[in-house]
């Protein structure tokens, strides 16, 4: 699986990744650090203990990182969650919640099937 | 991160999520040194340690503990978003988010996602541009350092114009300006009565370039004649210091410059005498401006020293003996003195090129001062928050903190310090000042500045103790004090800083203790050792005075001892003592010799016997139903000598005797009774066993 590929699995822009981070070395490198990011745990444990404030974070946080690494889908979701924490939640984060759960898995399983090409 | 030590410049990215920080790191690592911060607070933490040391901030938004807006506020509160450049990272794209992070002043905005290419261009813009505005505000200080040079320039320029009209050589300007600042720093070191700063000296040096402008208006005839003026003819040259003292008057611009004011009074009175004597007022003594006293005896010197049309160069040595004698008319004797003791050192200063070096040390010093008080403002909130801590610590303790400085003379207290005296924190010309005069005696004000004053530069602390009168009432303090002493050779005393005490409560605890340790705790009275100390006190003190020592001790007392309780016995004691204290006056000495042994030592001019008949019967009487009876011995000085062991020994001697003659009496020494027995055995051995 090439990197390239990778980003397709996950509904992700190689493109516009490379034409900002100008290297695939770089790309590579900060797309295998995703997984190891804690925002996502943080991002659960605190929806289930509706920390509203630490969600918003931990959510923001994540949009941010998918951002600088082009994941659109799941920075699409993201987004729609951190809007829905934004001032306090809303009744449409559970769903957009699920929907960030649901991306993250397909970004991480992506991922994992890269790594493991890469032997 | 590990961070290595270059002079790269340093970027702080504070930014709460690892990869964003490191995704920063890679793009930016190459060529900067990146310090990470994971939230605001921790920012604000680094930027307080590391303060200048940082050239940028990469600032998030979005961040727990400090989000950025936080971490802006700060940095305005502390100003330092006046040294550190910021740019706001985020992936908010809220215009109002966007307005607020310019309001709060951060010089740029990121979006993220992050182009490498876009991040690397900001950071060097903004780097750029804040170097830009360094190096701009260094340009404008030089152009001021420039612009003072340049006036410096003038006035030489200006000046040797008019010595170019009279003929003279060209050094005579710079020999009397050096001579000039040579003269004033000697007298700086001499007096402070004329209260000369170094900028002080500076201007009158630098005014005394223009001392003679007043001959442009004479006719180059008379300026140069080779011969002697005719009377008319002095009555023109005398009128170049009002000339010169008018054109400066008349200038339609500068009135108000110190420079020109000090150029006016050595235009104008630089040919007046000390006595009385000179041109144009007749002022005399200290009504001559001391600036232009200076520059008349440096003008003086040269003068003599020089070669003119009408006459050859005079010796140094010729030169300052004639200006010694009031060849040249009567000077100022401070001045003289300057001039007399360091006549050697005038001679190489004026031939050795110490000129320049001495203006280029002064220009170096004006540059750092202005440099450092410009480049950074942080500099002086750091000393502000150092004051505001100091501020805090003094509140905390009782002392009363205090600075000094001699010029201007004021004190400085600290708040509480000041609030316990009774004082203003501040005191101009504590000298004089009427409340605190209240509280210092004019002895200890001189006392404690003679103890400043005698201090070294190398051994600058003292301490001393002294009455302060807190409320009227006196209490001992104690200062604990360091003198400041200037750098220059020889140093100058130039105040002091330090802490008072308030020491009265521990200083009589230790007075009491004192007396515990001189008596005897039972009686009250002293004990031998301390008695002894005082009686040879008072011989020596009043040697040819009448002096009776008495020893006695107590009939039968350890038989009350053993019949009525030992209680009884110490109540028998403290009587007896009791009496013995009131049946004597003040300044004799009564003490408790040891055991049931009682000394008393009496001053008296005539019929001693009398009064040991009386204290005899006084301590003679029933208590309790116990009768009292006391034998004593005593011995007068002028069968034994001025000696406490002497007539210790005879009245000792005198109550042996009067035991075997049958107790409960007294007796006085004789001759009869040399080579007796001792009763001092027993009380020698009874103060052996305590």
């Amino acid at each position: 699986m090439t990197l390239q590929e990778c980003y397709a699995a996950m509904g992700a822009d190689y493109d516009e990744v490379l034409g900002r981070l100008r290297s695939e070395r770089l790309v590579q490198k900060f797309v295998l650090k995703f997984p190891a990011d804690g925002s996502y745990d943080l991002l659960c444990r605190s929806m289930e203990d509706h920390d509203d404030a630490e969600a918003f974070r931990a959510s923001h946080t994540i949009k941010g990182m998918c951002q600088n690494l082009s994941f659109t889908k799941l920075g699409q979701s993201s987004h729609e969650l951190t809007e829905a924490l934004r001032n306090g939640r809303t009744p449409a984060a559970d769903g957009l919640f699920a929907q960030v759960q649901a991306d993250y898995k397909e970004t991480v399983d992506a991922i994992s099937a890269f790594q493991a090409s890469l032997g | 991160m590990e961070e290595k030590k270059t002079n790269r410049q340093k970027i702080l990215v504070v930014d709460d999520s690892e990869m964003n920080r490191s995704i920063l790191d890679d793009m930016l690592g190459d060529d900067y040194d990146i310090i990470e911060a994971e939230n605001g607070l921790e920012a604000v933490s680094i930027m307080q340690k590391r303060g200048t040391e940082i050239d940028l901030m990469l600032l998030d938004i979005v961040m727990p503990r400090m989000d950025g807006f936080e971490v802006l506020a700060v940095m305005n509160q502390n100003h330092w978003i006046e040294d550190t450049p910021v740019i706001m990272i985020s992936a908010e794209s809220g215009s109002t988010q966007v307005e607020r992070a310019y309001d709060l002043g951060v010089t740029d905005f990121i979006m993220r996602p992050f182009d490498a290419l876009i991040v690397r261009r900001r950071v060097v813009n903004t780097l750029l541009l804040y170097a830009k505005q360094r190096r701009l505000v260094s340009m404008v200080e030089e152009q001021i350092y420039e612009k003072e040079r340049r006036s410096g320039l003038m006035i030489d320029i200006l000046s040797h114009i008019v010595e170019f009209r009279n003929g003279e050589s060209g050094l005579h300007i710079l020999h009397v300006r050096t001579l000039t600042e040579f003269l004033l720093r000697l007298l700086q070191q001499k007096t402070d009565k004329y209260h000369l700063t170094g900028s002080d000296v500076s201007r009158i040096s630098t005014g005394s370039a223009l001392h003679d402008i007043g001959k442009i208006a004479i006719d180059e005839h008379i300026l140069n004649k080779p011969g002697k003026l005719t009377d008319e003819e002095f009555a023109i040259m005398k009128t170049h210091a009002m000339v010169g003292a008018r054109m400066l008057e008349e200038l339609p611009m500068h009135q108000d410059d110190p420079l020109v004011k000090t150029a006016y009074e050595i235009c104008r009175w630089h040919h007046e005498r000390f006595d009385g004597r000179g041109y144009p007022d007749g002022l005399k003594g200290d009504d001559i401006p001391i600036s232009a006293q200076v520059v008349a005896l440096a003008d003086v010197y040269d003068a003599l020293t020089s070669p003119r049309v009408y006459k050859a160069p005079i010796e140094h040595e010729v030169a300052v003996q004639m200006i010694l004698d009031g060849k040249c008319g009567i000077f100022n004797p401070l001045l003289m003195e300057c001039l007399a003791e360091s006549a050697d050192k005038i001679r190489t200063e004026l031939a050795g090129g110490t000129v320049g070096r001495e203006t280029h040390r002064q220009i170096q010093a004006v540059a750092d001062e202005s440099l450092h008080s410009s480049i950074s403002n942080r500099t002086l909130r750091l000393l502000d928050y150092e004051r505001e801590k100091y501020n805090f610590f003094a509140s905390l303790t009782d002392e009363i903190q205090y600075e000094y400085t001699v010029s201007p003379p004021m004190i400085t207290l600290s708040a509480n310090g000041a609030k316990k005296l009774g004082l203003d924190e501040i005191i101009m010309d504590p000298k004089n000042d009427k409340r605190l005069q209240a509280l210092l005696s004019r002895e200890t004000w001189m006392k404690l500045s003679d103890r400043l004053r005698g201090t070294t530069p190398d051994q600058p602390e003292m301490s001393m103790e002294f009455l302060v009168n807190v409320d009227g009432v006196p209490r001992w303090h104690r200062i604990i004090s360091r003198a400041i002493w200037s750098g220059d050779d020889p140093p100058k005393y130039e105040g002091a800083l330090g802490k008072v005490i308030d020491v009265h409560d521990d200083r009589t605890k230790i007075k009491e203790l004192e007396h515990k340790a001189s008596s005897d705790p039972m009686t009250g009275l002293l004990n031998r050792a301390s008695a002894k100390e005082r009686i040879e006190e008072r011989m020596a003190d009043r040697p040819e005075s009448h002096y009776a020592l008495g020893l006695f001790d107590l009939d039968f007392f350890k038989s009350a001892n053993d019949r009525l309780g030992h209680q009884f016995g110490d109540e028998v004691l403290k009587t007896v003592a009791q009496r013995l204290s009131h049946s004597i006056r003040g300044t004799d000495i009564s003490c408790r010799a040891g055991g049931d042994e009682f000394m008393l030592f009496l001053e008296y001019k005539t019929d001693i016997e009398k009064t040991i008949d009386r204290i005899f019967h006084t301590l003679c009487g029933d208590f309790e139903g116990f009768q009292i009876s006391v034998t004593m011995g005593v011995a007068l000085v002028e069968d034994t000598g001025l000696s406490y062991e002497a007539m210790f020994h005879a009245a000792d001697q005198a109550l042996y005797a009067a035991k075997g003659m049958g107790r409960g009496r007294y007796l006085f020494y004789d001759e009869s009774m040399k080579g007796m027995l001792s009763a001092l055995s027993e009380i020698d051995s009874d103060a052996a066993a305590r």
